[in-house]
């Protein structure tokens, strides 16, 4: 199994309306700050030899200015001696939300499964989530919602439980669709009242 | 299989010890009706019977054969029954794949393709009608109750948890329609059989005990309509899956096959039980047949305590709730109850409640458009509390258009009533948070029939 290129799965997502933070490769701490254009965004190191990037330091998080983003590129480089080839992704920061897990797995017996739980930090510890055959319907995506045991933490409100709900519809015709995922990882996902942005994407063929 | 007019049993025996000997004694035992022809190379007479030396000398079209004879000899024995026109045979011999004999199982399922032998087993305990009467198991009847005829059929893949469940189901009041054990499903797997039993009229409600599911694409299709024609129990096996440690995602370390089987169990209207009672609690209620409106439960009891405990499972479930006793039901119920009568839900009758009261009860709430099922708790320990309220419970039940259970706790005096409200079709259950247990695994089952 192979990893996508992270740039080659938000173009994917693209195609199914699903939307994910502004994302770019840079290759300097100039081209970095050019794309924050004064944004808060995050740096993250890229590379097939690293899977759990937050866990090995790769990513660096709220970066407000031409300074907290050079210093972060250059430790990024620094790491990434070790880990070449790899590339380094540029994010707009999402806001604050509830981050929550969607995910796609294929099953060798029933075909394309489809996730959905707590997210983050909290997947591993927590595993509360949901699952379902794909493709689902607008009613099993909102059974889903409603089967977690965090679901008040999650979709607070009615209009963030549609939301997600239609998320999870297109990730579930995603999945569908292509047949060549083996697996898929949204974590997080970053929900807020009546919106939403794929932060991280895990795309494995 | 299920209604055969002529039986072979290949392997039946004089020696009481043998497998074959039990089956040919549980058939004549049980009274079935159609003919019985013993096959055994070695005896003229079995049991009284004339015996075959193969089932080639039986002149009559032979509907279903039982196969209890070494594993050895069962191809040929097979390709007899297909040489002679059998429609059907349950081959009750192990010593097949799940002993690694798996070539000697390929060649049985060839057989039975090539002559289309509808075939359950090898290694199984195989079928049983209480209508027909056909009764395959090598179980002596003494040892293992027969159920009453009734509505719930159940599949089990394993002959112990199989013969265990259906012992348990003999001493409770619904009964059963059909068994069927099917083993190591070289044939028949339990996709097959879940399907007949989805069309079969005289199943209403259908048990299973699941260890694997052969064809994972066809028993989905299944899984989608089954459900939606009548309901379904599955008690699932252990996991015992290992190695999703090594997975590439977060999700594909949570997504194991035995979660995905849940999950499909949840996603198409299945009542999953996690335990043996649990399977009880939640055949005996879906075999009541009747399906509620709504979510509000209301409460009898002639023990205040009880009824505290019903209220607090109902208010704490998931999907469940008290309900509020319409202005109507408070005046009706005003009139004809004692002053120590609080009109609250809980309905507390108090501990002299009689026949009279429970009755009077059952009517006002029964009508009330505020209430969707009721659930009466009877402490047949106090001095009102006489057959005579066992009546009027199972008559009101006969009119009642809600769902109707009863919680009761004892021994011996308070199990000759509830074996009486059972054997009237009023489930009974030993507490009230099993009963809650029921009522929502009914109402969950209702709400998937409306949205699907």
């Amino acid at each position: 199994m192979a990893l996508l290129d992270y740039m080659q799965a938000k173009k994917l997502l693209d195609r199914y309306g699903i939307r994910s933070a502004d994302s770019a490769y840079v290759s300097s701490a100039d081209a970095a700050a050019k794309f924050a254009k004064g944004r808060k965004i995050a740096l993250k190191l890229v590379s097939d030899k690293a899977l759990h990037k937050s866990k090995a330091g790769l990513v660096k998080l709220d970066l407000e200015n031409d300074a907290a983003v050079t210093k972060a590129y250059d430790e990024l480089v620094g790491l990434g001696k070790k880990l070449k080839p790899y590339k380094i992704l540029a994010q707009n920061m999402a806001g604050a939300g509830v981050e929550i897990i969607i995910g796609g797995n294929t099953d060798k017996q029933f075909g394309k499964v489809l996730l959905v739980g707590l997210g983050g930090i909290y997947v591993e510890t927590f595993k509360d989530v949901q699952m379902r055959l794909c493709p689902i319907t607008k009613m099993d995506a909102k059974e889903m919602l409603d089967g977690l045991e965090s679901r008040k933490v999650v979709t607070y409100d009615g209009r963030s439980e549609n939301e997600v709900a239609d998320l999870l519809m297109k990730v579930s015709k995603l999945l569908t669709e292509n047949a060549k995922i083996a697996e898929l990882d949204l974590n997080p996902v970053i929900v807020r009242p009546g919106s939403y942005d794929v932060v991280d994407i895990r795309i494995l063929e | 299989m299920m209604k055969p007019r002529s039986v072979a049993i290949i392997g039946a025996s004089r020696d009481p010890a043998k497998v074959g000997n039990v089956i040919l004694q549980n058939y004549i035992g049980a009274g079935y009706e159609g003919k019985l022809y013993p096959v055994n190379p070695n005896a003229d007479e079995i049991l009284g019977r004339k015996a075959y030396k193969t089932v080639l000398e039986i002149k009559d079209t032979i509907d279903l054969a039982v196969i209890a004879i070494p594993a050895p000899l069962v191809p040929k024995v097979l390709e007899q029954c297909g040489k002679a026109k059998v429609r059907s045979a349950v081959v009750v011999s192990g010593g097949f794949a799940e002993v690694g004999e798996t070539e000697l199982q390929e060649k049985i399922t060839e057989i039975a393709k090539k002559y289309k032998i509808a075939m359950i087993g090898p290694n199984c305990l195989g079928v049983m009608d209480t209508r027909s009467k056909v009764d395959t198991l090598f179980l002596p009847m003494k040892k293992i109750s027969r159920p009453k005829v009734g509505y719930v059929s159940f599949v089990s893949q394993s002959g112990a948890v199989g013969s265990t469940v259906l012992d348990v189901i003999a001493g409770e009041g619904f009964g059963l329609s059909k068994f069927v054990s099917y083993g190591n499903a070289a044939y028949l797997d339990e996709t097959d059989i879940l399907e007949y039993l989805m069309n079969d009229e005289e199943t209403k409600v259908i048990v299973v005990y699941l260890e694997g599911i052969k064809r994972g694409k066809e028993f989905v299709e299944l899984a989608r309509k089954i459900t939606k024609v009548k309901p379904v129990v599955v008690l699932k096996a252990g996991r015992t899956e290992a190695g999703t440690a090594a997975a590439h995602s977060h999700t594909a370390a949570l997504a194991g096959n035995y979660a995905v089987q849940e999950a499909i169990f949840k996603q198409f209207g299945f009542t999953v039980a996690s335990d043996l009672s649990e399977l009880i609690y939640y055949a005996k209620i879906f075999a009541s047949e009747v399906k509620p409106k709504g979510n509000r439960v209301a409460v009898i009891t002639n023990g205040g305590g009880a009824g505290v405990v019903a209220a607090d499972e109902i208010a704490s479930s998931r999907y469940l709730k008290m309900a509020e006793l319409s202005a109507g039901t408070k005046k009706s119920l005003r009139k004809v109850m004692p002053a120590l009568v609080n009109m609250t839900d809980p309905l507390d009758l108090a501990g002299d409640a009689d026949s009279r009261r429970y009755g009077d009860a059952l009517n006002a709430l029964g009508a009330d458009p505020n209430i969707d099922m009721l659930m009466v708790i009877v402490l047949y320990q106090t001095p009102g509390a006489d057959p005579a309220v066992t009546h009027e419970i199972v008559q009101k039940k006969i009119t009642l258009n809600k769902p109707l259970l009863v919680v009761s706790v004892g021994t011996e005096y308070t199990h000759k009533q509830t074996r009486l409200l059972e054997d009237k079709n009023v489930p009974v259950y030993d507490s009230p948070i099993s009963a809650v247990d029921a009522l929502e695994a009914l109402f969950e089952y209702a709400e998937y029939k409306s949205r699907h």
